[in-house]
């Protein structure tokens, strides 16, 4: 008896799903006439947002000049530096505005299966490097060159890198090679991996607020710079020699990054237009950093903080609509 | 107490069954054998490195072959890529459909179905949380949201229930089945990311893909838990009456399994929404990708504004699905009869009043996504009141006597996590196996030791051995939290019926809100490093702590508290004297659920500076490491079957543990 009803009810749950798939197939076919065929002529281009602030900053101004100049409706996807890569090669991606090496890929993709396209130099040189607040500098102005962390990597302990100095470093993503620096250049320093970039700079403001001692890896063009005050450390200077070392025995500062652009090759074939603007994309960090600032430190909306921009630098943005394409250049092997 | 649990005693008075039965003095025994091996050798520390194979290489040629054949090996291009293509396509039409409908369309829609699932109640939750994405200009992101997750949920459903029903009927399905299901649980879901992306190409069919291998696991196990639960009787009847095997399933066991069978897809729901921001990574899209960005930009408020929309969309679906399971109990079933006659004209209604109100503010009044002026934003007070906390927190100076979370964050990383982390990376390997496999052996016999010791083997094997210790003293560490903090407040909770009540929202936001979201206040208030991980883990693991620990006291019979009373005694000694004896096994399962939950936790905790397996793991798909990532997930893995078979107890197994995870939610 009260099975049949528990019947009844279970029957009853499977009307309310046929129903609803029902109404949901009904809407379906309503729809699936009518957008499609707007679309079909021009295809949404797909920005790629890599994890730091300056990657959206190019993409958010790309994306105004794409859309109000060139009339492409441009989608910024939030994806991972590595699968950018794969997803350009299939088209899912049009462009990565902003790369910081990445030789393996770029022999991958650009090199070997020519699904990538080196869009040329972007304008900012990367800068990775050691850094500490300046106002460190006062009562250690030895700390200018890595000779100085001989004695103050005393100033560096924390609980984590105890009894040695903390190195903090961000996002296991990024470039670095300062693991090897420490060994080679015989410091009592024991690197730390903050594991985010988000978690290295909350760590690093809460010790700046506080004008404690924090010894990190770092780099420009970032907006956080325009608002505080971090001096580099000079390590040995780069040289061809020590390029060719292998990763664990380096013992020179990081070479300067010519951040280039890549687009997937389709895109010349679907967007003409907008592969010239991608090859023609170049400005400088203060760009860079001022967008930003605009965004990050000031609130203003992506929109708002690309049409500042594009007002105020007019002649800039008109050589992005018909200059010359950028120079290419191939990464340094081994970032 | 021998009115709770009559035991035997054995020889000279002590109780071997019970011995064997718990872990705890196992685990001792083991404990103190380490201790005293790693005393006398000293030399043989940590794992040979010249018996490591190259498995990480290998696990990265076979990434290698499958890029290189992607284009040309028929299993890639007749299954793998058309199944992408068309996972990516249901997406985009579910996407479609809820665009077309606009926002009083998706309004109309989500009342009308907690309408028909629920009571009005649920109708208004709905109504409040749909208006609320809109609210908090969210609207596009939650579309690109619940599209994902509508088909991931789906998929997951229809594999999972199949599945579930297979491994019900026969044990060697099951025996096939569960450690498949243990491995999509516990290897961490960063593993295949890359691997998903590379096969399946980024964005909707990678993110659907990779929810579904890690949502799908509690739907099969609770529906083979319903399956199984069926009584012989009933069956009999069913049998007797001349149905066919396939008859009892869809009439009788199915039926009647249908309870579990909503509880696991309370869980497949939880779960799927668990992971939307790694959905992001990949280029997904929804509301992962304003959690990422407020975490690029240390904008705390947008991280959390987005977190509290996946929370609210984890609970709405949650209690639609909740509101139909509970009509379906028996309790219910007389209203139910009652109400069908007037419930299925009114669903048709329904459907019609939502495509009406749809073609009316579409055609009529052009309405689409929900209007951006009417948005506010909750971002400034979140930030104002978080740097007050920071300020007020962290120095020793700011809270009495027990100093600021800066000093506990010293105390826990110098006096505890570093010594255990030294102490677990010197052990001799053989003496860890050994200890581990006696371990094993106290819980579960002959077999279940030797399973347990080629566990350890197979963490050295692997090649991350040393970052194994630095994963286990976390593990340890973080257990050790959730116990010291949940038991008590689970037992308050028990006592004062109102600090339950108050709780319930509480634990829930915890265990649904994206850990990106706090991973900037924990490096804020621990400061990166071990301990950040640790209290990373402690927030997500503590709820399921809490809970379980409710439900045991809970579920002790209320005669025998009754008799405890008769005797006099107070409510401290019928606590300790016959509640907590006689909860012994939903504690045990607390402390096991907890561990499992710490371990899902390593990798958020790797992302605020913790190390170990769960860095490597991010390394894997940050660098492209593929053989690294997969070998300390496989690491990850083996922890887990360590822990999950030792604190599982022997003989109660498989059933309490599916009952566990069927009402943890």
């Amino acid at each position: 008896m009260n099975r049949t009803k528990g019947l009844r009810g279970w029957k009853a749950r499977a009307g309310i799903a046929a129903t609803a798939v029902a109404s949901l197939g009904l809407a379906l076919a309503a729809v699936g006439g009518a957008p499609a065929g707007a679309s079909s002529s021009k295809p949404t281009i797909t920005l790629a947002t890599n994890s730091w602030e300056g990657s959206l900053s190019n993409n958010v101004v790309a994306q105004y000049v794409i859309e109000h100049d060139l009339h492409y409706t441009v989608n910024l996807l939030t994806i991972d530096e590595i699968p950018t890569w794969p997803a350009m090669a299939s088209g899912k991606v049009s462009a990565v505005m902003e790369v910081w090496g990445h030789s393996p890929l770029y022999a991958q993709y650009v090199k070997g299966n020519h699904e990538v396209i080196d869009a040329g130099l972007e304008g900012p040189d990367g800068n990775i490097g050691w850094y500490v607040p300046t106002y460190l500098l006062k009562a250690h102005p030895e700390l200018a060159t890595w000779q100085g962390l001989k004695k103050d990597w005393k100033l560096f302990v924390t609980p984590q890198s105890s009894p040695k100095g903390e190195f903090l470093d961000g996002s296991p993503s990024y470039v670095t090679n300062d693991a090897a620096l420490v060994n080679t250049l015989g410091l009592n320093l024991k690197v730390v991996y903050a594991g985010t970039e988000a978690a290295q700079l909350a760590q690093i403001e809460r010790i700046y607020k506080a004008h404690g001692a924090v010894l990190f890896y770092w780099y420009t063009p970032q907006y956080i710079n325009a608002l505080y005050k971090f001096s580099e450390i000079t390590l040995p200077p780069f040289t061809a020699a020590c390029a060719k070392l292998a990763t664990t025995k380096i013992d020179c500062a990081y070479p300067p990054y010519n951040l280039y652009k890549a687009m997937s090759a389709q895109l010349p074939k679907t967007a003409p237009a907008v592969a010239s603007f991608i090859k023609r994309f170049h400005w400088t960090s203060d760009d860079q950093n001022a967008v930003g600032y605009d965004m990050a430190v000031k609130n203003m909306s992506q929109t708002a903080a690309a049409a500042a921009f594009v007002n105020s630098h007019k002649a800039l943005v008109q050589s992005w609509l018909s200059g010359p394409d950028t120079k290419t250049l191939a990464p340094v092997a081994g970032t | 107490m021998a009115l709770t649990i009559p035991r035997r005693t054995g020889l000279a008075g002590l109780d071997w069954r019970a011995l064997v039965r718990t872990p705890w003095p196992g685990l001792a025994l083991a404990g103190l054998a380490m201790v005293v091996g790693a005393a006398i050798s000293g030399s043989a520390a940590g794992f040979p490195a010249h018996w490591v194979p190259s498995s990480q290489n290998a696990f990265t040629s076979l990434d290698n072959w499958i890029s290189a054949h992607q284009t040309s090996a028929p299993i890639f291009t007749d299954v793998v890529t058309p199944v992408g293509g068309g996972l990516g396509h249901a997406v985009n039409a579910v996407v479609d459909v809820l665009t077309w409908l606009g926002w009083p369309g998706v309004l109309a829609l989500a009342v009308f179905a907690a309408l028909a699932a629920g009571t009005y109640r649920t109708a208004t939750f709905a109504a409040v949380v749909i208006a609320g994405f809109g609210l908090l200009g969210l609207w596009s992101y939650s579309i690109a949201t619940l599209g994902l997750m509508t088909v991931s949920i789906a998929v997951a459903v229809a594999i999972g229930i199949p599945l579930g029903v297979a491994a019900g009927f026969s044990q060697v399905v099951e025996r096939v089945v569960r450690p498949m299901l243990d491995a999509a649980q516990m290897i961490p879901a960063y593993v295949y990311l890359l691997p998903a992306v590379i096969l399946l190409g980024i964005g909707n069919p990678a993110g659907v893909a990779v929810t579904v291998i890690y949502a799908t696991p509690p739907v099969v196990r609770l529906t083979a838990l319903g399956i199984r639960a069926v009584r012989a009787d009933v069956l009999e009847a069913g049998r007797s009456f001349g149905s066919t095997r396939w008859q009892l399933l869809v009439k009788v066991q199915l039926p009647l399994a249908v309870r579990p069978i909503l509880l696991g897809i309370n869980q497949v729901i939880m779960m799927a929404l668990s992971i939307v921001v790694l959905a992001s990574l990949i280029g997904a899209g929804g509301l992962g990708d304003p959690v990422l960005q407020g975490l690029t930009v240390q904008n705390l408020g947008q991280s959390l504004t987005a977190g509290i929309a996946i929370v609210a969309m984890a609970m709405l679906l949650d209690r639609i699905v909740s509101a139909a399971g509970s009509r379906v109990g028996s309790a219910h079933e007389a209203r139910a009869a009652r109400s069908d006659r007037w419930r299925r004209p009114l669903i048709g209604g329904g459907a019609l009043v939502v495509l009406a109100v749809a073609f009316v503010s579409h055609y009529g009044f052009g309405v689409g996504a929900f209007p951006t002026n009417w948005s506010f934003s909750i971002e400034s007070p979140v930030n104002t009141g978080a740097a007050w906390l920071e300020q007020h927190l962290y120095h020793f100076w700011s809270v009495p006597v027990i100093g600021g979370t800066g000093n506990l964050s010293s105390f826990l990383t110098l006096d505890i996590l570093n010594p255990i982390t030294r102490f677990l990376g010197a052990l001799p390997w053989w003496l860890a196996v050994f200890g581990t496999a006696a371990a094993g052996v106290l819980a579960g016999g002959v077999r279940r030791g030797v399973q347990l010791g080629l566990c350890v083997v197979g963490i050295g094997l692997l090649g991350v051995w040393q970052d194994g210790a630095t994963t286990l003293a976390q593990v340890v560490v973080a257990l050790v939290l959730c116990v010291l903090v949940g038991f008590p407040i689970g037992v308050l909770a028990y006592w004062w019926p109102w600090l339950d009540r108050a709780l319930r929202p509480v634990l829930d936001t915890l265990q649904t809100m994206p850990a990106f979201v706090y991973l900037i206040p924990v490096v804020v208030f621990f400061s990166v490093g071990n301990v950040a991980g640790v209290i990373a883990s402690f927030v997500y693991a503590v709820p399921a702590t809490i809970r379980l620990t409710i439900l045991g006291l809970k579920g002790v019979r209320p005669d025998i508290i009754e008799a405890g009373r008769a005797f006099g005694s107070t409510r401290l000694q019928i606590l300790r004297k016959v509640e907590l004896p006689a909860a012994r096994p939903a504690m045990l399962l607390a402390v096991n659920q907890t561990i499992m939950l710490v371990l899902a936790e390593v990798i958020v905790a790797a992302l605020v500076g913790a190390g170990g397996l769960g860095y490597d793991v991010v390394v894997g798909l940050d660098r492209d490491e593929f053989g690294l990532g997969l070998a300390a997930g496989i690491g990850i893995l083996l922890f887990g079957v360590v822990f999950d078979r030792l604190t599982q107890g022997a003989g109660e197994g498989g059933l309490s543990r599916g009952a566990g995870r069927m009402q943890m939610i």
